[in-house]
């Protein structure tokens, strides 16, 4: 897994790239952890991600209840057929918000 | 003067000679004139009112009406006139007056003075105060098919005599006419033909939506309806009710015909609505028996199974009311029937307070019910020979590592081999307890992987996925839900099973044969408490558990086996595979 982080418009991007497995989905959570500590609008950029398990989906999660908690935005964006594919399987499809494009989510 | 034979005598004065009469070309113009109105028009109406105005001013009569046969042709009906009198609509015996013995004898008549002809009626002239001197009469027939006559009535002018040749233009004309209303009613048929074929493929349409959609290959329930002609008598259906149980049913009606396909989809309809509320299938086929028996036609009947199936516990409450026995068979390959407890519907009313019809209750503990018309056991497989029950059952215990759905194939096969006409529908409807089946034999193995129980190991483990689906001709979709099933039952191992001792090693074996994808994950670790393992939606996120739910969402059946050594885990995951066709 690769990552980019840009910010944007206030929010901060976070670009995920390649396989969000057990192997790499620790760091995943340590990255989106951190991101919405410092950010007050967070946006996961799931474009180029080819696979996530439920490893990589408990991290969103984690994320998304810890920015609820510090009450910073946060959403995922253009997620790639694969990941949309594994969100709808784990029922959360309709927990996160999801938007079609990182720029739907930056002018949202 | 009468019953001149057509042809006349040759040597009388008129008849037609190219160099005696410039008028032939008269004659030739009227034929063309008629042969053209006729050939262009499929009314009957209109055509012959056309054809006898034509005759009648072409041969100066002063009236002439056209009669057609009908009623079996035992009458004549005048369906067109001209003249003085209008005597459309009058109806003759198909023997009566000179008309009739024109029809009947098959020969043209020739009456110069009717009053001297014993054939001839006086009572019409009587009605109508018309005066009948002579009449001039052809019969209109198509090849051996009798049509009717035309008949002319005093000729005008001159002697006031018909001629021989008068004779032959009617005779001609008539033959052409013939012609033409027999054209104008065979397109009539024909249209009707079409109304009706398209009224009997609207039925066929109508019972084919009565008919259950078809599911996937893991759906317990499955059936076949083959009509032999257009419409079936016989049905199945099959719904599931609101706690997961399966509602199914097979009808045979006798009789064949359009009346047979009605009444089929009359208890077809009443099952549907029925089986919604009333979950026991005695009491709900004592009451489509009353309801039947309520509005019955004479003679008609209706053989039925119905019961519910629940694919937890394999369970079958079942009621069969005069229908062939259903076979039930085990695993082991044996079979048991289940004979009938009442009579056919719509027979008797049952007697209130009665004990209504029994259901029988009993588990498939891992095997099939099979419930099929007598369309299959009377069928013709070759050389005169039926497939009977033993034949039904020999090509079960064939085909029995199969799935369903080859079996029925197998079956109609079977009976389709002889390409004879089939006389009886061909009705099968199949419930098989897939949740109990013991693990059967084992699928040739495609693909075998061993791997270290660690998370970096787990891409290698999801790749020999992908390209083994690749293999078999799974769908991107199936092939991308088929790695993040075995994805997640690779992470639990590396998770979960070896987390309180050193880690080991893992083996995945992709096993394929037509219609079967089958991984077989086993593990040396200790073995897991498999209670943690059964899917069950968790309140909070875990990782671990969703991933159980994930595999169990997207395989059609996931157990744990012992494992060949005895220790350790070994996790069999099935998915059936729909439109199989090679194996790999």
């Amino acid at each position: 897994m690769k990552h980019e982080i840009i910010n944007k418009q206030g929010a901060t991007i976070i670009e995920l790239k390649g396989e969000v497995d057990l192997e790499n989905s620790p760091a995943a959570r340590e990255l989106l952890l951190k991101s919405i500590k410092d950010a007050s609008r967070v946006l996961v950029d799931l474009s180029s991600v080819t696979y996530i398990d439920s490893s990589g989906v408990a991290s969103l999660v984690e994320a998304l209840q810890a920015a609820k908690k510090h009450n910073t935005v946060f959403a995922l964006a253009a997620a790639s057929e694969p990941t949309r594919r594994v969100l709808e399987l784990a029922r959360l499809d309709k927990v996160f918000t999801i938007y079609e494009t990182v720029d739907a989510g930056l002018t949202d | 003067m009468s019953g001149i034979p057509p042809g006349g005598d040759r040597r009388d004065p008129r008849r037609i000679d190219r160099r005696k009469h410039p008028a032939l070309s008269g004659h030739l113009e009227l034929l063309s004139r008629m042969s053209g109105h006729l050939a262009v028009t499929l009314n009957i109406e209109e055509t012959i009112q056309k054809a006898l105005d034509l005759i009648v001013q072409f041969v100066k009569a002063e009236a002439g009406s056209l009669f057609l046969l009908e009623n079996n042709d035992t009458r004549l009906n005048c369906k067109a006139s001209v003249g003085p009198v209008d005597i459309n609509g009058l109806i003759l015996q198909a023997d009566e007056g000179i008309v009739g013995q024109c029809v009947t004898g098959n020969r043209s008549r020739m009456v110069r003075d009717v009053s001297e002809d014993p054939d001839f009626d006086q009572s019409i002239d009587e009605s109508t105060g018309f005066h009948t001197r002579s009449i001039l009469c052809a019969p209109m027939n198509v090849q051996d098919t009798r049509v009717g006559a035309i008949e002319l009535i005093n000729k005008q002018g001159s002697d006031g005599l018909f001629s021989e040749p008068d004779l032959l233009m009617l005779q001609t004309l008539a033959a052409a006419a013939a012609l033409a209303i027999h054209n104008a009613r065979m397109a009539e048929e024909l249209v009707e033909q079409e109304r009706v074929s398209r009224e009997i493929e609207l039925a066929i349409e109508m019972q084919r939506s009565l008919l259950p959609r078809a599911r996937a290959a893991s759906f317990p329930v499955s059936g076949i309806n083959l009509p032999a002609y257009e419409v079936s008598g016989d049905f199945y259906d099959y719904f599931e009710l609101e706690d997961g149980r399966i509602y199914f049913s097979l009808g045979d009606v006798s009789g064949k015909g359009m009346d047979a396909a009605l009444l089929m989809s009359k208890t077809a309809s009443l099952f549907r609505c029925l089986g919604k509320t009333m979950h026991e299938p005695g009491a709900l086929l004592a009451t489509i028996n009353k309801e039947l028996c309520e509005t019955a036609i004479n003679g008609m009947f209706v053989t039925m199974v119905c019961g519910i199936f629940d694919p937890v516990s394999g369970e079958v409450r079942l009621a069969n009311t005069g229908h062939e026995p259903p076979l039930v068979r085990a695993p082991e390959g044996t079979f048991r029937a289940l004979p009938a407890s009442a009579p056919p519907l719509g027979i008797l009313p049952l007697a209130a307070g009665g004990e209504g019809i029994l259901d029988e209750t009993f588990r498939l503990g891992g095997g099939t019910l099979y419930i099929f018309t007598d369309g299959v056991t009377e069928g013709e497989i070759g050389n005169g020979r039926r497939m009977e029950v033993e034949g039904l059952m020999n090509i079960i215990n064939e085909h029995s590592d199969r799935l369903v759905a080859d079996q029925i194939s197998a079956v109609v096969k079977r009976l389709q081999q002889t390409g004879k006409q089939r006389h009886d529908d061909i009705t099968l409807l199949v419930v098989d307890d897939l949740a109990s089946k013991p693990a059967g034999k084992t699928p040739p193995l495609l693909t075998r992987l061993t791997f270290r129980a660690e998370a970096d190991e787990l891409h290698r483990v999801r790749e020999a996925v992908r390209q083994a689906c690749e293999r078999c001709g799974c769908t991107p979709e199936l092939t991308q839900d088929l790695v993040i099933a075995i994805g997640e039952a690779s992470q639990n191992i590396v998770r979960h099973a070896y987390k309180d001792v050193e880690t080991g090693e893992a083996t995945l074996e992709i096993l394929h044969e037509k219609g079967i994808l089958e991984f077989r994950l086993l593990d040396s670790a200790p073995p897991v408490d498999r209670e943690k393992v059964k899917p069950v939606w968790p309140e909070v996120i875990k990782p671990g558990g969703l991933g159980v739910c994930m595999i169990h969402d997207i395989m059609d059946k996931v157990e744990f086996l012992e494992a060949p050594s005895g220790t350790g885990n070994l996790l069999r995951m099935v998915k059936y595979l729909e439109n199989d066709a090679d194996e790999t």
